[in-house]
């Protein structure tokens, strides 16, 4: 099969596109996809995690995939992350130094996803966040991974991926599963099959809202989230099945993807000039918590 | 040591490292200190030398316990210490939140069981 794949930007129009893709090759078993990157003009760096999701999810199903006629800025972009590196491209030195590369992560490997948040989201081009918001960014991506290791049970773990812009002062970070989705988590711990992709995102977004069985209370990793980006003036952009989010400046808007996207992708983007003081301030006491 | 004094559980110590991330490694927390507050024994979570905690592993190590013992036997028996002001803010939402949950676990769910979508293919 060939799949002629768009530009994909870090819009809904970029998801709509991934998700297209997953759909067309979802029957597809011990065959072959080309990807065709004839038409792709532009790809968002931290969109190829999606992107592996997509694609690791089809080579699970004993398929061979190929990446074909990349035009040369998006092979420089994709390249440089290393993303095209699983598919025989040579990698590019990113001299800038403002690439978080292209990984496939398993989910109980969190080892391996500290290394990353450690060696990649501080230092080389990306020094300026200060210190009290790139800790609380990292713990913010701690919580968006065990989400996925919690409740997506993706045979292939996670794809996570990310690029900073020094003009922008921005940074994008894409972690992406090719689970169940929200959507399955919510349907069972709901016992209700009926429920949308939309309304499962609705769901699992209220604070105090989990669908881990057993003991456990959760439902704040997605709430701590949210209240930080609305801080930070970020952005939170969340696929999963066929439901679509984006948190931007207090608002919440809820949109229908063009196909159903296996697993959930999360995309933060935060404003790295930001000084606002990140400590926590509790006006409790350890005496008190209980 | 008397039955008054606490027994201390260094949380780094149980999860081997500072990186207290995973609701597996908050499991372990709380499946060490339990035997201990069954017994009727105090104990105090020592947070010294841990770098980043997680509400998913608080949830797993602390949260659970209000489905397990009342309020007021958790308050009288364990402790927090070594505990930074930013981890005591995010112990504090999950402890508020494992109250909620328990106090409605029946009905927490109920008002979306009947929800139908139209969206799906």
């Amino acid at each position: 099969m060939i799949y002629a794949l768009p530009s994909i930007s870090n819009t809904k129009s970029g998801f709509d596109a991934l998700a297209l893709l997953a759909k067309s090759s979802s029957s597809l078993k011990f065959s072959d996809l080309e990807v065709d990157f004839k038409n792709c003009s532009f790809f968002a760096a931290n969109m190829a995690a999606v992107l592996g999701a997509v694609l690791g999810r089809i080579e699970l199903a004993f398929n061979t995939v190929r990446i074909v006629n990349v035009p040369e800025k998006v092979q420089t972009i994709l390249r440089k992350n290393e993303f095209l590196k699983g598919f025989d491209f040579e990698t590019l030195s990113d001299s800038n130094g403002t690439t978080l590369p292209f990984r496939r992560i398993q989910l109980d490997d969190t080892t391996r996803f500290d290394g990353y948040i450690r060696r990649h989201v501080r230092g080389k081009g990306i020094p300026i966040m200060s210190e009290a918001l790139s800790s609380v960014f990292k713990r913010k991506l701690y919580e968006v991974f065990e989400n996925a290791a919690i409740h997506s049970n993706s045979e292939m773990g996670v794809c996570c991926c990310g690029q900073y812009f020094p003009n922008k002062q921005c940074l994008d970070i894409t972690i992406a599963d090719a689970g169940i989705g929200i959507r399955q988590n919510v349907r069972r711990h709901l016992h209700n099959n009926d429920i949308s992709s939309l309304d499962a995102l609705r769901w699992a977004l209220q604070e105090g809202h989990s669908t881990k069985t057993g003991p456990h209370p959760g439902g704040l990793g997605l709430q701590f989230l949210k209240e930080f980006i609305q801080k930070n003036g970020g952005r939170i952009r969340i696929a999963s099945r066929l439901g679509y989010y984006i948190f931007y400046r207090g608002n919440e808007t809820f949109s229908k993807l063009a196909a159903d996207l296996p697993g959930t992708a999360v995309t933060i983007s935060i404003n790295t000039a930001d000084t606002t003081e990140y400590c926590l301030n509790s006006e409790v006491s350890a005496d008190e918590i209980f | 040591m008397t039955m008054d004094e606490p027994v201390i559980a260094n949380v780094a110590t149980i999860v081997g490292g500072g990186l207290c991330v995973s609701s597996e490694d908050g499991q372990k927390v709380h499946d060490k200190i339990i035997p201990l507050l069954r017994e009727g024994r105090k104990v105090a979570l020592s947070f010294e030398g841990v770098e980043t905690v997680i509400s998913a592993f608080l949830n797993a190590a602390v949260g659970q316990l209000y489905g397990e013992f009342p309020e007021d036997r958790i308050r009288e028996l364990l402790t927090v210490r070594d505990i930074s002001t930013d981890d005591i803010a995010i112990m504090k939402r999950v402890v508020e939140n494992a109250k909620r949950y328990f106090a409605n676990k029946q009905t927490y769910d109920e008002a979306w069981k009947g929800v139908v979508g139209d969206d799906e293919e």
